[in-house]
């Protein structure tokens, strides 16, 4: 099957995080397909390049940016739901004139279109909550 | 980006206007959804009653009127706008925006728009 996922809470914050994450590695080690996993609300927050959990943590961050390398799979952040947060890569920071970018590179931003396109093209869209 | 295949989207939308981000953000996903043509509904339940009265002053809170912004639906082709009327009758809501031409439901009407739906997304 053909899942995308929808995921609107921040690490810690709520564990829906840590069940899409879950969810995800679950599908792909069922053979499943992730078109997409798409960071909305405070979701957006999930691709921090600088959120520094505590060592003997599980670290969610770290987690998403593996297994994006490992399956190459599409990861989108909502530009606007990440601008208004706080959360650039370089090229939004240069254009926003602020000194810093803090968004990790395994995520792109993007816009709410590409959760339409991931919805008409995929069997199942999964949310996982604030 | 490829033109997607035409989805049955339903949005509920069950948050008060001014308390989150989420009444504005669903409101995003709706326009976005609207723009690539796809047949969305929205359907507002519990405190997002409160999105719909049309004496609203957010300036007071320095936010935009989200009433007023609820208007810009049509032109983006999103025209199924659903309210659970039980919802507005626990709120004691007699009066909504009729500009907005938003259909009141029953609880079995609610049951049947999540049936037809093809992807739900709350908010």
């Amino acid at each position: 099957m053909v899942f995308s996922i929808l995921v609107l809470g921040a690490p810690f914050n709520s564990q829906s995080a840590y069940s899409a994450f879950r969810f995800v590695k679950a599908a792909l080690e069922s053979e499943h397909t992730i078109y997409r996993v798409f960071f909305y609300q405070d979701g957006i927050h999930n691709s921090s390049a600088i959120a520094t959990p505590p060592q003997d943590e599980f670290d969610l961050y770290q987690g998403w940016q593996n297994l994006q390398t490992q399956h190459s799979l599409d990861f989108v952040t909502c530009i606007a739901a990440a601008a208004r947060r706080g959360l650039l890569n370089e090229s939004e920071a240069k254009r926003h004139n602020k000194d810093n970018s803090n968004m990790a590179k395994e995520f792109d931003l993007s816009g709410l279109g590409q959760l339409v396109e991931a919805t008409a093209l995929s069997d199942q869209v999964i949310t996982f909550g604030q | 980006m490829s033109q997607p295949k035409i989805q049955k989207i339903l949005i509920v939308n069950q948050s008060a206007p001014y308390s989150s981000g989420s009444a504005k953000e669903s409101l995003d996903l709706a326009l976005a959804a609207g723009t690539f043509e796809q047949d969305v509904s929205i359907l507002f339940t519990g405190d997002a009653c409160y999105q719909l009265l049309t004496a609203q002053d957010p300036k007071e809170v320095d936010s935009k009127n989200l009433n007023q912004m609820l208007k810009v639906l049509p032109i983006y082709g999103v025209e199924k706008l659903f309210i659970d009327e039980q919802s507005l009758l626990d709120r004691n809501i007699k009066h909504i925006d009729s500009d907005l031409r938003i259909t009141k439901i029953s609880a079995s009407e609610t049951r049947e728009l999540y049936q037809n739906a093809s992807t739900v997304f709350r908010f």
